[in-house]
């Protein structure tokens, strides 16, 4: 990559980041919010979350791809993970046994056969 | 009484840590493999950090994209960032601009759900917010750099490196409080998401998802009429 490509890119990009970090934050801090909007902040934490878990499991070009343990394996290490997180709540555990069950199921196959 | 804080901080971040690094190694494997220098990754982490962003500059960049189609792709990926501020900005009511500022530059989609749940349980300050996502992403900055220096000597599996990160996020979803109207935000947010990536809109899903999440669940929460306490508590 060259120099000038790399100030293009990354400068266009750090400037989109920032304003949608920081804007909101300036924006909407100290003042009296409505009762709605306030609502509407409360959801953002699951509705956000369950948004970014839905876009790593869920892949359309996997499903066509055919090959069902490519997507199969990812959904199944996420159900332990969500076992894990609800009994308890703990970051650690849960990168734990979602890595080691994704490995498992990814590469234990192959060694069994 | 500070070092005691830094601590409690630091112990706070420490998962998003261990995350970062599994992930940032890789990263910064890719970015040396599409040329950039070492410099370069060291000034993307600073100033960027973008877990998202940092790998799908190079991928894109490798797959020979034109610039202006990589900054349109990263940035709409970005977008989401907007609702962890609007979220996080009650919470700095009463502190000085330079120290929002700060803290709102340096939000991630980790460090958000870490935070915010320290924030409801209270006893919370921004600074030491803001200590958690330093040093996550001190974490993210120097792993990124040790896989720039690796280069492409070494090769990771990167399926498996980045699913700390969704491990991370069925965490953080897990911990939020289990109402019916939680339930109908998350449920309808990972609708959305399929559907936007079923009909192609990749780039914004994950902004368009959660937007109909809070907005579905408001919607019932409003049907409902029932007035629960907030989880927010108002800036001064």
């Amino acid at each position: 990559m060259s120099v000038s490509d790399f100030l293009i890119v990354f400068g266009a990009c750090a400037l989109t980041m920032l304003a949608c970090r920081v804007l909101p934050v300036f924006l909407l801090k100290g003042k009296q919010l409505p009762e709605t909007m306030v609502r509407a902040l409360n959801f953002i934490p699951p509705a956000a979350f369950a948004a970014l878990v839905a876009n790593d499991l869920f892949n359309p070009e996997k499903i066509a791809s055919g090959d069902v343990w490519s997507w199969l394996a990812p959904l199944l290490a996420a159900i332990a993970v969500m076992v894990v997180g609800i009994k308890t709540k703990s970051l650690a555990w849960c990168i734990l046994v979602g890595v080691c069950a994704l490995a498992v199921l990814t590469y234990g196959p192959a060694f069994v056969l | 009484m500070r070092k005691e804080m830094l601590k409690e901080s630091f112990k706070t971040a420490l998962p998003i840590m261990a995350g970062y690094v599994v992930l940032g190694i890789p990263c910064g494997i890719l970015c040396a493999t599409a040329g950039m220098d070492v410099w370069m990754v060291v000034l993307m982490c600073a100033l960027f950090y973008s877990g998202a962003g940092q790998y799908m500059i190079p991928n894109m960049y490798l797959a020979g994209n034109p610039l202006g189609a990589i900054i349109a792709s990263v940035s709409l990926v970005n977008t989401r960032q907007m609702l962890y501020g609007a979220s996080l900005s009650q919470f700095c009511g009463t502190c000085r601009k330079r120290l929002a500022f700060f803290f709102g530059a340096t939000v991630t989609d980790e460090s958000f759900g870490v935070n915010l749940a320290r924030f409801i349980n209270g006893q919370w300050s921004v600074a030491s917010a803001l200590a958690v996502n330093l040093f996550s992403q001190s974490a993210w900055l120097l792993s990124n750099v040790a896989g720039a220096l690796v280069g492409s000597a070494v090769s990771l599996p990167t399926a498996l490196a980045s699913f700390a990160m969704t491990a991370l996020f069925i965490c953080l979803l897990c911990m939020q409080k289990i109402t019916s109207a939680n339930v109908v935000a998350a449920v309808s947010a990972a609708l959305g998401v399929i559907v936007c990536k079923l009909v192609g809109l990749s780039g914004p899903a994950i902004l368009v998802g959660a937007l109909i999440g809070v907005g579905a669940a408001l919607a019932f929460s409003l049907k409902r009429g029932e007035s629960q306490d907030s989880d927010i508590r108002m800036g001064a």
